[in-house]
């Protein structure tokens, strides 16, 4: 794998995921789109969470 | 790849735009978390009295009757708009000692909308007693002091956004030897911030911009609405221009005003009626706000002009696209459009960026065993 697909591939799937969670709430009408918002929202979150404690384990 | 000598520049800028801004970020940060959540806050605090309870196809009382109990309570006001809610059965009339008098100075009257019983009086924002909610907007909105406040903290958000693209620049460099999201908490103090920073910044580096540039555009908003005043709005009340400006027992029916426009624009809610003289509308005008009824059009608000000693109904207006920019940026700042959870989540993404810039003020205090440049140089050297 290349150095700049190993560097920002997961920033940037963040990124896409924080993007399409915004836009989903906001153009989506409530429930489903909102379940998916607040899922990929979560990611970026979820992301720091798992990074910290693998680094701590 | 980025040069050697463009990424010194892109140091300089991350550290110089990240310094100034730095402080009031912060303060941003910190006031906008309670923000978040102000109208859970505001319903935990409020002590207004509950509503009647009345069938749910009881119709709306006459706005110009309450419109007149404003108006015999405060003879020495005038009517600013009247606001219609759509969540709760509450209309709100608010007054202000002259038609162009600042907002502060402006009181609210609290009526059920179905009864049209007044419910609440809420003194003018200058001269009661600021409450939580009230701090923390005008820290938030502009440190107290109106409109070069809210430029300023505009121009710090363009720093901090300016921070947050060459903090993307510099993150490749510095993360290129270790796999994504890896802390070295086994190395130094300084190095286990130093990869904190990159991984909070790095996770939420698409947040932090959609934020900071709705928050710009959010500061914009008085500026932004003076221009529409004085280009758009002047041109279509052009017409009117040599009539004398109407007195207020001249006004015709408000409760008329929003039948009209709900007549005219069938798909749309109206949401207020500003009356004439006002800071953004026409001398001559009711300002008819109306909103959509979809997710994005609820948040998409337009204006309708009638005129004000008739009632006749004079152009929907057509809003030019700063205006549009403006009201999606709202929501997208707030964080308000998505149920408590988007709240929460929205909470926890303001609170890592509070940890990044916190780190990142860190990095910068004990940089003087290792400057950034120095960082870069190392990093080079071993490439």
């Amino acid at each position: 794998m290349s150095d700049l697909r190993r560097v920002w591939s997961w920033p940037l799937a963040l990124a896409g995921l924080t993007v399409f969670g915004l836009l989903s709430a906001l153009l989506g009408e409530g429930g489903v789109w909102w379940g998916l918002s607040w899922l990929s929202l979560v990611m970026p979150l979820g992301a720091i969470v798992f990074c910290v404690v693998r680094s701590w384990s | 790849m980025v040069s050697s000598r463009a990424l010194k520049r892109w140091a300089l800028v991350h550290k110089w735009t990240s310094l100034v801004c730095t402080a009031f970020l912060l303060l941003l940060c910190v006031t906008g978390l309670p923000l978040v959540f102000r109208d859970e806050i505001g319903d935990w605090l409020s002590d207004d009295p509950p509503y009647a309870v009345l069938p749910a196809e009881t119709p709306m009382a006459n706005l110009d009757r309450m419109v007149e109990t404003a108006r015999q309570r405060h003879p020495d006001q005038v009517i600013w708009y009247v606001f219609v809610d759509d969540d709760e059965p509450k209309v709100v009339v608010g007054m202000l000692p002259s038609p162009t008098a600042d907002r502060t100075l402006a009181r609210f009257l609290r009526f059920d909308a179905r009864t049209g019983e007044l419910l609440k009086e809420i003194e003018p924002l200058a001269t009661r007693s600021l409450s939580f909610i009230d701090v923390m907007l005008r820290l938030h909105r502009d440190l107290f002091a109106d409109l070069p406040g809210e430029l300023f903290l505009g121009a710090m958000g363009l720093l901090f956004v300016a921070a947050t693209v060459s903090g993307i620049v510099l993150y490749a460099p510095f993360v290129s030897r270790q796999r994504f999201g890896e802390v070295r908490r086994m190395r130094s103090a300084r190095i286990k911030w130093l990869d904190l920073h990159n991984l909070l910044g790095a996770t939420t580096m698409a947040w932090a911009l959609v934020v900071g540039v709705t928050g710009v555009i959010n500061e914009l908003s008085q500026p932004l609405f003076l221009v529409w005043q004085r280009t758009d709005v002047q041109a279509m009340v052009q017409p009117y221009r040599d009539l004398p400006v109407p007195r207020p027992d001249e006004l015709s029916s408000v409760q008329r005003a929003f039948d009209t426009v709900r007549q005219a624009l069938p798909g749309m809610a109206v949401t207020s009626v500003v009356f004439p003289g006002g800071k953004f509308g026409s001398p001559h005008h009711y300002l008819v706000w109306t909103k959509g009824a979809s997710a994005l059009t609820s948040r998409l608000f337009s204006p309708v002009l009638l005129d004000a000693r008739t009632g006749r109904l004079t152009t929907v207006v057509q809003m030019p696209w700063y205006l549009r920019a403006l009201q999606v940026s709202r929501p997208l700042h707030f964080g308000d459009y998505g149920g408590l959870p988007l709240k929460i989540i929205w909470a926890l993404l303001d609170l890592a960026t509070i940890a990044v810039l916190g780190s990142g003020l860190y990095l910068w205090l004990s940089r003087r065993r290792s400057p950034i440049e120095a960082r870069l140089a190392e990093l080079q050297a071993a490439e």
